[in-house]
């Protein structure tokens, strides 16, 4: 057991500035960030007089100026993404000593007599998934000898009954398993107020003073035990940062749509990551999980305000991450990208639409973030942090717009039959025709967007064992024109989704698609259908104005036209994971992960299939786990230990109180359930029974003692399994 | 206790006294009662047959004493009750606690203390045998406690307040730490649409 450190917690430095540790930092700071965003500036301003002259050629109308101003925005959207490739391409060929790995000597640092609690909060997880990726984590840190120096837990959120009793049982067996009762622990929250923000809220309220660190994992985060080490010594070392964040590689895909996604990252990420941490600095910012969090500051303030006014985006701050790293900068503590740390993984969905469905959680999270842009005594840098995560979906319905004025404009000349005549303009120095000029234009736009992609080429060019495990330079070129193509159909569907999302968030209402129907090698056809037939029809009938307005300019359109025309096989056919295998065995997409798996992975990926091969990974059928919460003896006196140990912290005795547990009608409920069978209650009533640890008892001694009359036939036949 | 197979089928109480019936009651009922009792076991994950027949007969013996008595009672339940009874008894003995009455806590805690001592693993044998016990073992049932958490170290954090004011903090642009870039872009962007206006308006006219 880790030792508790309620003093100890309290970091060496305190609120002083930031910068104090490195005195002449915040001007070398300064400057990075002036020189990249000027660049971005001086390439957007060049490019856009550029085609302003166009415009201006073409004749100047009331179009002319909205796309103008739309293309400033667009093209300085992609000019970023662009030089965070050219910086970053730069920094890791000629290196860059100003990153959190390589300032100081953190590798020799002790973390004799310091405890840090890894938290891994979950909400409806596939359970199974969840404790494997769990349990390679901490075999790993084991591994390390540092052990002793952590805690774990599992923070559930988890509303579905069935899931909270194969968590509990998982738990407990994990635990056994390991000899680590004592070490990995398990809270199941009594109400999800705040999501899972609040949910490590929770957690820092009834133990985190314990800790002077805390880790962050998603539920599908895996992470070397070294990594994790490193993490902290990083901290020690650094007695001014507040957070350090990894950067997770997108692992364990199967689908030829993660794969893509996969290779994408695991490609082009290094060499972002290094540009962005060119000007971030000490003033990155926080991805929500896999990063370690010193716990003093962070509870003194990051815990967030709620929103005036209504959704969405009023109330809770959905995407809280990035600003619990404005807050913290805000107050002079560090926030770092740990880019060079590698072992540090988390998963991707696997098809189109399990894709897309996560956007638009996160569309939600970083529009709300507007209300928080202007909050006062937020650096400037968080506010650029926040800028670029709302224009990451607020450009998909500006470059829609962009479109359709620029078709506007194309119909309404024909339409008025008004001929184009060029005139004298900037460009009769450059000594370039109407279209020579449009197609400088196009020729600069695909440069900006491919190069950082050509560039982590090279840079991998440049890297033998890098090289290596990607298969190759030869493979992973193929591979990165492979992606390229599927990107260029993809982005227009995104386009589509990200501004169905935008003004379904702006209108304050929502897209609810429901769980999909999945086959095992991927998306049905029908459910494709189901989600895609608007792209399709968009797609056709856009096409068809287009090619009536102006053949040639159709043959321009057709990459964003073919993605949403060819929609529903795109997505059915990424989606299979026979695709994505048979492109593993042609050596494309490959990643480091996959060409040599780490043995986290290893361990997971064996054990996964060692659960789905025995059943033991497919989820239970429903109630299965309400009846052994009650049958079986084990799982049951689980249960109730948990929930009567529950009752020692006054917060969750309170909410208990609140939920009607101990009141004379769980009972009946629990009643109903003997006589009628768990179908008879309803799903929050299941929840309230099971958070009765009085009737949680009853129930087990009733339902094993009571004759079959006295029970429901679904009790009868869930004793008989135990016959077996 | 007893649980002896030997004493278990020559107990009087159990002889059959007519054919199809024991104590009174159908056969069928013992054999519902012998199943049901047999399923506990197993849910127990006791596993050694010859012990779980033993256990389950000296459940039904208990049973069947109470039987004539309780003539009411569904055989079933009777034995369901016994083999409640037995083991809650054994849990206090070996956990040296008082016995429950109608309070679960000692069931639950026994049970408890049977996993996490791993009775289906190592102490098998010793499972509702009366004592006394190997010393590992009732050292490993006493010392079970499962904890969800560390001791808690309560705190409580409290938001604070953010002022969202973007007209206020819009209005005092200039005390931004980055102000001068913002006004270096803003510039260069005025000096670009100068740049523009002066190379094309003079071509309109």
């Amino acid at each position: 057991m880790s030792s508790a450190i309620s003093d100890a917690s309290k970091p060496a430095g305190g609120p002083t500035p930031a910068w104090a540790v490195y005195p002449g930092r915040p001007a070398r700071r300064a400057v990075r960030l002036f020189i990249f965003i000027s660049s971005a500036m001086l390439l957007t301003g060049l490019v856009s007089m550029l085609f302003a002259d166009l415009l201006w050629r073409s004749g100047w109308t009331n179009s002319s100026t909205i796309l103008l101003v739309l293309f400033v925005i667009l093209f300085l959207l992609i000019s970023i993404g662009c030089l965070h490739g050219i910086y970053g391409f730069i920094l890791r060929t000629f290196g860059d000593p100003d990153q959190i790995t390589r300032l100081g000597d953190y590798p020799s640092q002790s973390i004799e007599g310091v405890s840090t609690a890894i938290v891994f909060p979950i909400c409806n997880e596939e359970v199974a998934r969840v404790f494997e990726g769990f349990r390679a984590t901490y075999l790993s840190l084991e591994r390390t000898g540092q052990l002793e120096h952590f805690d774990f837990f599992i923070l559930s959120d988890s509303r579905d009954a069935d899931k909270w009793v194969e968590e509990e049982r998982r738990w407990c067996e994990l635990a056994l398993e390991l000899d680590a009762l004592g070490r990995i622990y398990y809270r199941r929250r009594i109400s999800v107020e705040g999501k899972k923000s609040g949910n490590v809220r929770d957690f820092l309220n009834a133990w985190g003073r314990r800790y002077r660190y805390f880790i962050v994992f998603d539920a599908d985060s895996v992470m070397r035990g070294e990594t994790i080490v490193d993490l902290v010594k990083l901290m020690e070392a650094h007695p001014h940062v507040g957070l350090i964040q990894t950067v997770p590689a997108l692992v364990n895909a199967e689908s030829l749509f993660g794969r893509i996604q996969q290779f994408a990252n695991r490609l082009y990420a290094p060499v972002f990551i290094a540009g962005l941490n060119y000007w971030a600095q000490g003033f990155g910012n926080y991805w929500g999980h896999n990063a370690i969090i010193r716990t003093d500051p962070f509870m003194q303030y990051c815990d967030l305000p709620s929103l005036p006014g209504r959704k969405p985006f009023g109330g809770q701050i959905l995407s809280h991450d990035f600003v619990e790293a404005a807050l913290l900068l805000k107050e002079n503590w560090q926030v770092w990208f740990a880019h060079e740390l590698q072992g540090s993984y988390e998963e991707t969905p696997q098809d189109i639409i399990e894709n897309a469905q996560r956007d638009r959680r996160w569309c939600q999270g970083n529009m709300q973030h507007g209300m928080v842009l202007f909050a006062r005594g937020l650096r400037g840098v968080s506010r650029i942090h926040l800028l670029l995560g709302i224009f990451g979906y607020l450009a998909s319905p500006l470059w829609l717009l962009f479109l359709i004025t620029f078709n506007w404009t194309l119909w309404f000349r024909q339409h008025t039959g008004l001929s184009v005549i060029t005139v004298r303009a900037l460009t009769p120095f450059l000594k370039l025709s109407g279209t020579e000029h449009a197609f400088l234009i196009f020729l600069i736009c695909m440069g900006v967007l491919f190069l950082p992609k050509f560039l982590a080429l090279i840079d991998l060019a440049m890297d033998g064992p890098r090289r290596r495990a990607f298969g190759g330079l030869r493979r992973a070129t193929m591979s990165a024109l492979a992606e390229t193509v599927f990107s260029a159909l993809h982005a227009p569907l995104q386009m589509l989704w990200h501004s169905q999302c935008v003004a379904t968030i702006l209108l304050g209402t929502g897209v609810h698609w429901g769980p999909q129907k999945r086959t095992p090698d991927g998306i049905a056809w029908f459910e494709a259908v189901r989600h895609h037939w608007a792209n399709t029809l968009i797609g056709i009938l856009w096409g068809t104005v287009v090619w009536r307005i102006d053949h040639a300019t159709f043959w321009w359109f057709m990459p964003v036209l073919a993605g949403m025309v060819l929609s529903i096989p795109l997505s059915v056919l990424t989606s299979r994971t026979s695709w994505g295998e048979r492109a593993r065995e042609h050596g494309l997409f490959l990643t480091p992960e996959e060409t040599s798996p780490p043995s986290e992975l290893d361990t997971l990926r064996v054990r996964m299939a060692l659960l789905e091969r025995s059943g033991a990974a497919a989820p239970p059928p429903p109630d299965a786990s309400i009846a052994e919460a009650v049958l079986d003896p084990y799982v049951n006196a689980i249960h109730v230990s948990l929930l009567r140990e529950k009752c020692l912290n006054p917060d969750y005795r309170q909410a208990l109180a609140a939920l009607g547990v101990g009141t004379p009608e769980v009972r009946e409920l629990g009643e109903r359930m003997l006589s009628k069978g768990p179908e008879a209650i309803s799903g929050p009533e299941k929840i309230l029974v099971l958070s009765d640890a009085d009737v949680m008892s009853w129930l087990h001694r009733q339902a094993w003692i009571r004759s079959s009359d006295a029970l429901a036939g679904w009790w009868q036949s869930s004793i008989r399994q135990y016959a077996r | 206790m007893d649980v002896s197979l030997e004493s278990a089928l020559n107990d009087p109480a159990a002889g059959a006294e007519q054919t199809g019936r024991i104590v009174g009651r159908p056969l069928e009922d013992w054999n519902a009662a012998y199943a049901k009792v047999e399923s506990y076991f197993h849910a127990l994950r006791v596993r050694d047959k010859v012990l779980l027949g033993r256990l389950v007969i000296h459940v039904l013996k208990r049973a069947m004493r109470r039987a004539p008595q309780e003539l009411q009672c569904p055989v079933t339940e009777l034995a369901a009750e016994e083999m409640d009874l037995v083991v809650t008894d054994w849990f206090a003995q070996v956990l040296q606690e008082s016995p429950a009455g109608t309070d679960h806590m000692l069931s639950t805690r026994g049970r408890l203390a049977l996993l996490l001592a791993d009775m289906p693993g190592k102490w098998q044998e010793q499972f509702l045998r009366p004592g006394p016990w190997p010393e590992a073992f009732v050292k490993a049932m006493r010392d079970a406690y499962l904890r969800a958490g560390p001791d808690f170290q309560l705190s409580k954090m409290a938001p604070r307040p953010l002022d969202l004011g973007p007209i206020a903090t819009l209005t005092q642009l200039s005390q931004w730490s980055y102000g001068k870039m913002v006004f270096i872009w803003i510039a260069f962007a005025l000096l670009l649409v100068a740049i523009f206006v002066l190379t094309h308006f003079p071509f309109t006219h």
